[in-house]
């Protein structure tokens, strides 16, 4: 079979392209170039460096596998980067790798690989694919520690039955072994934590640098006293603790970000708690289910049992059976049944506060 | 150098390298090896070796053999000429040069900008033709140098460097006329004082020979700072030891190009008409310059609704080599700086693919390469 891989420079989706190809397929790697300097360049920091592609360009050499790096800035820098710019700016917390899954990465490359004849498409992710008969399922990956699952959520099971992650039953361990029998270079390469076009600088600058900020306002508690200033709503997230004035021995926490009025509102950890949330855009792998759910608000984070209600087709309500701290509008809910991931859309901002007041 | 199953239309980015030129570039480090500055027998036969190979090379453009230093490389003359005439001058000299001039002449001039110079760049047509009145209007009393390139290498469109030159210098006399010629080497017969320009950067591996092998000429009118430093070679014009076997093959490429000039020429041009009729009955596709003068090795083609970036894969992928723009830093290919310049829209600019032909195409390869264009086209359409 023909499959495009999508090859960042890792190691994860280095095994990928060299699974594959020792299971026989035809194999062609793509490195996407999602993000570039103002004159074309490739950014030093973060993941898609230079260096990055060079890496993924030595491991298609040793694979002896055709090789291509395709731009993708122009998506990217549209559905992206705009997004996370504009969701700081209403004091939402951006998830710009869901976003990323989500406009750019799958759709832009599965139609690639329909052009370029190939049956699927497969990336590094560890997230796995079960088909039964003509569905196919979203899983968690096996090795849980490393579940991405959780930004893949938008995929629907059409579009699963054209994606092949081979790394869904296999440890993290397990890839860096198999890259070095492979003689990958990319082998003991560490991983990439950062957002990959803010790298290790703080996203509070890059996002300043896009917009203009000129109102500052006020920092509040939920009584609406005035605690202190901030100059502009876009530096904070919900559940942040770091910066934030007026502790008087017990630690304070942003609870929520007032956009039109300008206003930061701080609290105790107990005022971050949420029990009921409404969910928007909301998509599901196979259609709806409602029975034995459980729900991750964050990347990573652990499933809290959850009931789903329906408001409209692509609005629900989530009710948590137990509540929990720093539910952030912007971020996304994402539903499972034990592995099997059942669909998930991001958290609203406007509808919890009437919930919970 | 063999053909292989792969169909190389990419010439105009590098040609194999010629049997001839092959051959002499290895007798060179075989027999010819010891470095042509210094002192002894070995030493002599190398610079006998440089001095008839630049007496050849000299003559075929018509020029004295002190007017012809070699670098490592076409982009190497042009930063040599574009930037060192400004090197010692006072800040209110200029250059003027067009937008669609190659990267070793854009980027030259660029730096000079960022040095605080005046840099003018003229505009061009729809069809990708230097606008003469635009460039003449730039130049002024305080012109050092001007740069237009004799043919584009993406879309193999002439300029009329002839008469600009000629203009140029009536309006100010003084100005260094500079021109690209490498992309016309192998499609044009040159002769640089006939041209009426004072200097042009040659690159070898464009015409059949090696790469790392290049040729400033320079007017034996004008002098220039020098622009690396180092040992007295060249006649104390261009430092670091001097690339013998890449002289000698590239003298060796041009024999061989000038012995075979009309039938290759006429070949090349046969098959490309080939290709661009067929692609042309089959597909909705436009030429770029098919009216007007162009090179004959090169087709620019703009295929309607098709992202060139994926057709480009495709065609490797099935054993065509072509190119698109020209490639940045990871291999990505960006929208081309020419194109841009001649106004091509936005929806268009990312539809245009080069097919170059070259000394080694064979006849059928303009029938075989659109027969491949135009299924790939239809598959990813």
């Amino acid at each position: 079979m023909r499959i495009l891989v999508a090859m960042s420079g890792g190691v994860d989706s280095s095994v990928v392209a060299g699974l594959l190809k020792s299971q026989g397929h035809d194999v062609i790697g793509v490195t996407m170039k999602l993000w570039e300097g103002p004159n074309g360049e490739m950014p030093e920091t973060g993941c898609c460096t230079a260096a990055d592609s060079e890496d993924a360009r030595k491991v298609a050499a040793k694979l002896d596998i055709p090789y291509y790096v395709l731009d993708y800035t122009k998506s990217f820098s549209e559905n992206v980067i705009d997004n996370f710019v504009d969701m700081y700016s209403q004091g939402l917390t951006p998830n710009p790798c869901v976003e990323c899954n989500r406009s750019v990465k799958f759709d832009h490359f599965i139609d690639q690989a329909k052009k370029l004849n190939c049956e699927k498409v497969a990336t590094g992710h560890y997230a796995k694919i079960v088909s039964n008969d003509d569905t196919f399922e979203l899983h968690k990956a096996d090795y849980l520690e490393k579940d991405q699952s959780y930004v893949l959520h938008m995929l629907t099971g059409d579009i699963l039955s054209k994606i092949d992650f081979p790394l869904g039953t296999i440890s993290k361990p397990e890839v860096r072994q198999i890259a070095a029998s492979l003689g990958l270079k990319t082998a003991f390469k560490k991983d990439s934590q950062d957002i990959c076009f803010v790298g290790k600088k703080d996203y509070r600058n890059f996002v300043s640098s896009r917009i203009d900020f000129s109102s500052g306002g006020n920092i509040v508690d939920k009584n609406n006293n005035v605690i202190g200033t901030h100059e502009g709503v876009h530096q904070f997230t919900v559940g942040q603790r770091k910066g934030i004035p007026g502790g008087q021995g017990q630690a304070k926490y942003v609870t929520k970000i007032d956009v039109e009025n300008n206003k930061v509102f701080i609290g105790s950890k107990a005022d971050l708690t949420t029990k009921k949330f409404i969910i928007e855009d909301v998509s599901f792998v196979n259609g709806e289910e409602y029975e034995n759910l459980s729900i991750q608000t964050r990347y990573n984070s652990h499933d809290i049992p959850c009931k789903l209600k329906k408001i409209d087709d692509s609005i629900f309500e989530i009710e948590l059976y137990e509540p929990t701290l720093g539910v952030a509008p912007g971020q996304f809910g994402v539903i499972y049944n034990d592995t099997k991931l059942i669909g998930g859309g991001r958290i609203s901002s406007k509808i919890l506060e009437n919930i919970n007041e | 150098m063999k053909r292989n199953d792969y169909l190389y239309l990419d010439h105009a980015a590098t040609t194999p390298m010629r049997d001839s030129a092959f051959e002499a570039f290895k007798n060179a480090e075989e027999f010819a090896f010891a470095n042509s500055a210094g002192g002894h027998e070995l030493s002599r036969r190398a610079k006998n070796l440089l001095e008839e190979s630049r007496d050849f090379i000299a003559s075929y453009f018509g020029a004295a053999p002190s007017e012809i230093t070699f670098t490592s490389g076409g982009t190497e003359a042009d930063n040599w000429v574009i930037k060192a005439p400004f090197i010692d001058t006072k800040k209110n000299q200029n250059l003027v040069t067009s937008k669609i001039e190659h990267e070793a002449v854009l980027a030259s001039a660029e730096w000079l900008e960022n040095q605080g110079h005046e840099v003018s760049f003229a505009n061009c047509n729809k069809d990708g033709q230097v606008d003469i009145e635009d460039f003449l209007d730039n130049c002024n009393d305080n012109t050092s140098v001007a740069s237009l390139m004799y043919a584009n290498n993406e879309t193999g469109v002439v300029q009329q460097i002839e008469k600009l030159a000629k203009e140029v210098k009536s309006k100010n006399s003084e100005i260094l006329f500079h021109s690209d010629v490498v992309q016309a080497v192998s499609s044009e017969k040159l002769d640089f004082h006939k041209l009426g320009i004072d200097s042009a950067a040659v690159s070898g591996h464009k015409i059949g020979g090696p790469k790392g092998i290049g040729i400033m000429f320079l007017s034996s009118k004008y002098k220039l700072p020098n622009y690396f430093h180092g040992g007295k070679q060249e006649l104390e014009k261009r430092a670091g030891t001097v690339n013998v076997s890449g002289v000698a093959g590239l003298a060796a490429a041009l024999k061989e190009h000038q012995d075979n000039f009309e039938s290759e020429k006429k070949k090349i041009l046969q098959e490309r008409q080939i290709f661009e009729s067929e692609i042309k009955n089959a597909l909705e596709a436009k030429i770029v310059g098919e009216k007007i003068n162009r090179l004959c090795h090169i087709s620019n083609i703009q295929f309607k609704n098709v992202n060139s970036e994926t057709l480009m894969v495709a065609l490797d992928l099935k054993g065509l080599g072509v190119s698109r723009g020209s490639a940045c830093a990871s291999g990505a290919q960006k929208p081309s700086h020419v194109l841009v310049a001649m106004n091509v829209p936005d929806v268009d600019i990312n539809s245009h693919l080069r097919f170059s032909f070259g000394w080694n195409t064979i006849k059928g390869d303009g029938k075989h390469a659109s027969e491949i264009v135009i299924n790939t086209v239809r598959e990813i359409l």
